[in-house]
């Protein structure tokens, strides 16, 4: 598992990540990214912060981004939900 | 065909008149035609469906169209798709798969595909298929398929897809090799000349040179943010102010263009964009039940009009589509706007659908609405449609969406699930379900109510509710027999043949064929095959011919387990007939005929006569077979290698087999590891086969049972190996030799003679370890007499040079010496056995000869005496001598050995 965090089968632990795309989001997407905040950075990018359950939500979530056409820059995980 | 083809699905969609043409692009397009595969590749909105439709209008060959939505996911609809798509260019193509498709198991999607790639390659003229929006498919089966498809594809066919991402086909390979022409975002933006000839043209734009590349740079020539950029600027006064706003705007695009694009509109249109964003295709009618309003026709032609990314899906502009992003967006709007009436629109159009009979979508947007007891009530209606379209996978997904305790309220529905959970192989929660449903019949019986008057019980389908204790026991059965719970599904199966009336053939014949492959599994031989017999007569008059021609493999193990090689012949040739009757193309259940007849020649020793069958079993092509097909034609031939003598080729395709094998709900009566552990004994690999036994605990204190009867066989075959090596000490003989007895006492009173045969071989070999080679001969003659009749020869020849020297002790001591000699020329020879014809000592005489004529036929004695007009005393003297001339002691043997000495 190169080193990685040994990912099990069944629920993990939530983990938070961090997803920076190109563009300002409106609010009226929260919907689309459930629980997740926005914040609208001045570089004119926006970072989607939240907690993903597992890795097939993480998965559904960058779906998403893939349907809107939203140009994707990162993807961080930033420390589980402790 | 069954599942329920939508026309716009496989409409090509028209390049608008006057839209931008993309020459540099189409031909790159056709320059890629004679390689395999092309890829459009980009995000939404970059005018990948534009593209290929220009292109399909362009290229010279004909174009089948399919455009994917969710649903596709499910392998069996997709490939009735896929199959729809190329009857648009031909009109006969694929029709036999149809049917494969709807049969109650379908092929492995492999073996289907296989079948089309042979269609595909009789097509006289060259075609592209086109899978437009191809990310929508989320299943490994299909892009397997599609992996395979590609890897065979005939010169033919060139296949183009479209999707938002890469598909997960081999595309580095196809790349490598020169098959694969890609176009990707950056190929497919608008330059800056296209940008301008776009907004000047066609959308009639009066723009400067500097106002052009302003939006060409804010939107990066990605085609959809022009379109809606254009939008926003139509007849507004101040463009410049626009453009300026525009390109020092942060925010997405598409969110700042639509809400400008909005902003614009008269409140109706408005209103009319936001509700129908709900819809995966929109219409006249049916955009009036959701907005209540009228005008859906009239609005939609409008939309198209004004270059609104509305996209017309047929040729009488009857269905339309938003362009997909578009929708989208529209959709987050309408949520943000009209959250409250959100449920009631779709509630609307799940109305709508059910009323025009498209139950799919109208359980779809029952779902959305939440509305789950409709969407329950729905899916119970459209359940017999489905299950005889075997969209299972669709509604499996659908009841995991629909709260659990509303799914308990229903035993129908309950019933269902059961039904969908074991179609999908989920068999540890079908009990449950089925429970669920039985406490609402308990309940029902204790109140005296037949229909649903029971407080918190919900039933729709009232027929159904009727006949569910025959459904419930049905798929128990089922269950019953797939988790190897003999007495279940034996107790179950008879309790639906109780419940149904005669004139349900289906259920009888469900029921009847799972009730005799429990007797079979526990060894009752005669009883399972009437009882099996009597279940394909019921499907048989249901209809389900498929099913009746593959329930031959199983009638004719039985025979063979019997000892009744003949009967087993007849058996195949029976189920043969009956596909041959059916005409092309070639039923299911075609192949495990040749399979089976196969397996029959090389028994008698006719090797080429069994690899012949075998070839014919691969001509039919897999699709023609039952699970089990490819890994027992895979044993088959295995066999075959066993008796030429390639033993390492043997194991090689035993192990091949072994990861082929699949149940089929068949009791696995030969498990293949005991056949390589048989193998292992010929090629004196002692310690291997004494591995084999630890690993499936085998011991002579095991209780007897048929399932483990030839893994018992093959115990002792070893422990005597083990014996003669010197391995075991002197008392381990007459233990095994006990074990033996106590085994063939099993199999003579469960009449298993086919059993029988080989246990006293055996036997013989046990004996003459103990007490020397006349010992030995007393089992082996007695296998002998009941092997001759049946023209056995490999069960004799494959146990090698000992055999060969207890038969020619046997033959010394005239022992069936016809039957003797026979077997011995078979022995070191792969070539095939022509009987070496011993002159008769004494020939027959012209009477003789009638009696022998008549003894051939299926007549009984004293029909034969009748028709000689002779005495059945004096018939009986005739055959006696008969059967003393030709050195036999029955009717079989002796038309056996007249037919070798061509006496007819």
């Amino acid at each position: 598992m190169n080193g990685e965090k040994e990912a099990s089968n069944g629920y993990e632990t939530p983990e938070l990540y961090e997803i920076r795309l190109k563009g300002h989001l409106n609010d009226r997407w929260a919907d689309w990214f459930e629980g997740f905040s926005f914040t609208l950075e001045s570089d004119g990018t926006t970072i989607l912060s939240g907690a993903v359950a597992d890795q097939a939500a993480l998965h559904g979530m960058l779906r998403k981004i893939r349907d809107l056409g939203l140009p994707l820059i990162s993807v961080i995980q930033v420390g589980n939900n402790q | 065909m069954n599942i329920p083809i939508l026309s716009t699905k496989l409409y090509i969609p028209q390049p608008r008149p006057n839209s931008v043409q993309r020459p540099r692009l189409i031909e790159r397009l056709n320059a890629g035609l004679d390689r395999k595969l092309t890829l459009i590749a980009a995000s939404a909105g970059f005018g990948k469906t534009a593209l290929i439709s220009e292109w399909a209008a362009d290229c010279g060959r004909r174009v089948a169209w399919l455009s994917l939505d969710k649903g596709d996911s499910d392998p069996v609809r997709f490939l009735s798709y896929f199959i729809a798509a190329l009857q648009t260019i031909k009109e006969d193509f694929g029709t036999g798969v149809v049917d494969l498709l709807q049969s109650q198991q379908p092929p492995p999607i492999e073996s289907v595909l296989t079948a089309l790639i042979n269609e595909i390659s009789a097509i006289s003229f060259k075609f592209i298929l086109v899978l437009d929006d191809f990310h929508v498919i989320d299943s490994k089966e299909i892009n397997e398929a599609l992996s395979f498809l590609l890897e065979h594809l005939p010169t033919q066919m060139h296949l183009a897809i479209a999707s938002r991402e890469n598909p997960p086909l081999p595309l580095a390979r196809m790349r490598a090799r020169g098959q694969l022409n890609e176009l990707r975002a950056a190929d497919l933006r608008f330059t800056p000349d296209e940008t301008a000839l776009f907004l000047k043209g066609m959308m009639r734009l009066n723009l400067t040179a500097d106002e052009i590349t302003a939006l060409e740079s804010r939107t990066e020539g990605w085609i959809t943010g022009l379109q809606l950029a254009a939008l926003s600027m139509q007849g507004r006064s101040d463009i410049p102010a626009f453009i300026q706003a525009f390109a020092g705007d942060n925010r997405y695009i598409v969110d700042y263009l639509v809400e400008e694009v909005l902003q614009l509109q008269p409140n109706h249109v408005r209103a009319f964009l936001l509700q129908t964003s709900i819809l995966d295709r929109l219409n006249g009618p049916l955009c009036d039940a959701v907005t209540g309003r009228q005008d859906g026709a009239v609005q939609l032609e409008a939309l198209e009009q004004g270059n609104f990314f509305v996209v017309p899906m047929d040729e009488t502009r009857h269905w339309y589509r938003y362009h997909h992003l578009f929708a989208e967006v529209l959709y987050a709007y309408l949520k943000e706007e009209q959250r409250a009436q959100l449920a009631d629109l779709h509630l609307s159009a799940s109305t709508w659908y059910e009323i025009h009979g498209f139950s799919a979508d109208a359980i779809r947007h029952a779902l959305a609405a939440e509305d789950f007891s409709r969407a329950a009530g729905l899916i119970e209606l459209a359940w017999a449609d489905m299950r005889r379209n075997r969209q299972e996978a669709a509604m499996l997904g659908w009841l995991k969406a629909i709260p659990d305790e509303l799914v308990r309220q229903r035993p129908v529905l309950s019933v269902i699930y059961a039904w969908a959970l074991l179609s999908a192989g989920e068999i540890a929660t079908v009990e449950e379900r089925l429970q669920d449903a039985e406490r609402w019949l308990e309940m029902a019986d204790a109140h005296e109510k037949t229909e649903s008057f029971l407080d918190g019980m919900v039933v729709v389908d009232k027929d159904e509710f009727r006949g569910l204790l025959s459904s419930i026991s049905l798929y128990r059965a089922a269950n019953a027999l797939a988790q190897g719970d003999i007495s279940a599904a034996m107790k179950n199966a008879r309790r639906v043949l109780g419940l149904v009336p005669e004139t349900d053939h289906l259920r009888r014949g469900a029921a009847a064929g799972l009730l005799g492959l429990a007797y079979w599994t526990s060894g009752e031989l005669e009883t399972a095959h009437h009882t099996y017999f009597d279940g394909m007569a019921n499907l048989q008059l249901a209809g389900n011919l498929s099913d009746v021609i593959g329930g031959s493999i199983a009638l004719a193990d039985i025979r063979i387990a019997q000892g009744r090689l003949r009967q087993a012949m007849r058996v195949y040739e029976r189920g043969l007939q009956l596909a041959v009757e059916q005409g092309e193309p070639a039923m299911r259940g075609t192949a495990d005929m040749w399979v089976g007849m196969s397996e029959l020649c090389r028994e008698s020793n006719d090797l080429p006569k069994a690899l012949k069958h075998l070839m014919k079993s691969k001509e039919q092509g897999e699709h023609t077979g039952f699970p089990q097909n490819q890994y027992r034609s895979c044993v088959a031939m295995a066999r075959i290698k066993e008796a030429q003598g390639d033993f390492d080729e043997a194991l090689q395709l035993y192990t091949e087999a072994e990861q082929l094998y699949v149940s089929d709900f068949f009791p696995n009566v030969r498990p293949i590891a005991a056949l390589k552990a048989q193998v292992w004994l010929k090629q004196g690999r002692l310690d291997d086969a004494l591995d084999w036994m630890r690993e499936q605990g085998l011991s002579v204190d095991n209780s007897l049972s048929y399932l483990r009867e030839f893994e018992h066989i093959t115990m002792i075959r070893v422990l005597l190996a083990s014996y003669a090596s010197g391995l075991a000490d002197h008392r381990s003989l007459p233990v095994a030799i006990e074990f033996l007895e106590r085994l063939l006492k099993a199999a003579e009173e469960g009449e298993r003679m086919g059993s029988v045969i080989e246990i006293l071989i055996v036997k013989a070999f046990a004996d003459q370890l103990e007490s020397g080679t006349s010992a030995g001969l007393v089992p082996l003659q007695r296998a002998l007499s009941l092997a001759e009749p049946e023209g056995y020869v490999r069960v004799f020849a494959d146990e090698g040079p000992s055999m060969a020297a207890l038969l020619e002790a046997a033959l010394k001591k005239r022992i069936a010496p016809h039957y003797v000699r026979r077997l011995l020329t078979a022995f070191g020879q792969t070539e095939p056995n022509v009987p070496a014809k011993q002159p008769l000592s004494e020939h027959l005489s012209e009477r003789e000869l009638d009696v022998l004529r008549l003894l051939r036929t299926d007549m009984s004695g004293p029909d034969i005496a009748r028709e000689l007009t002779v005495s059945l005393n004096t018939l009986r003297s005739h055959t006696k001598n008969i059967y003393g001339k030709l050195e036999v002691n029955n009717r079989r043997a002796a038309i056996r050995r007249a037919e070798e000495l061509g006496l007819f």
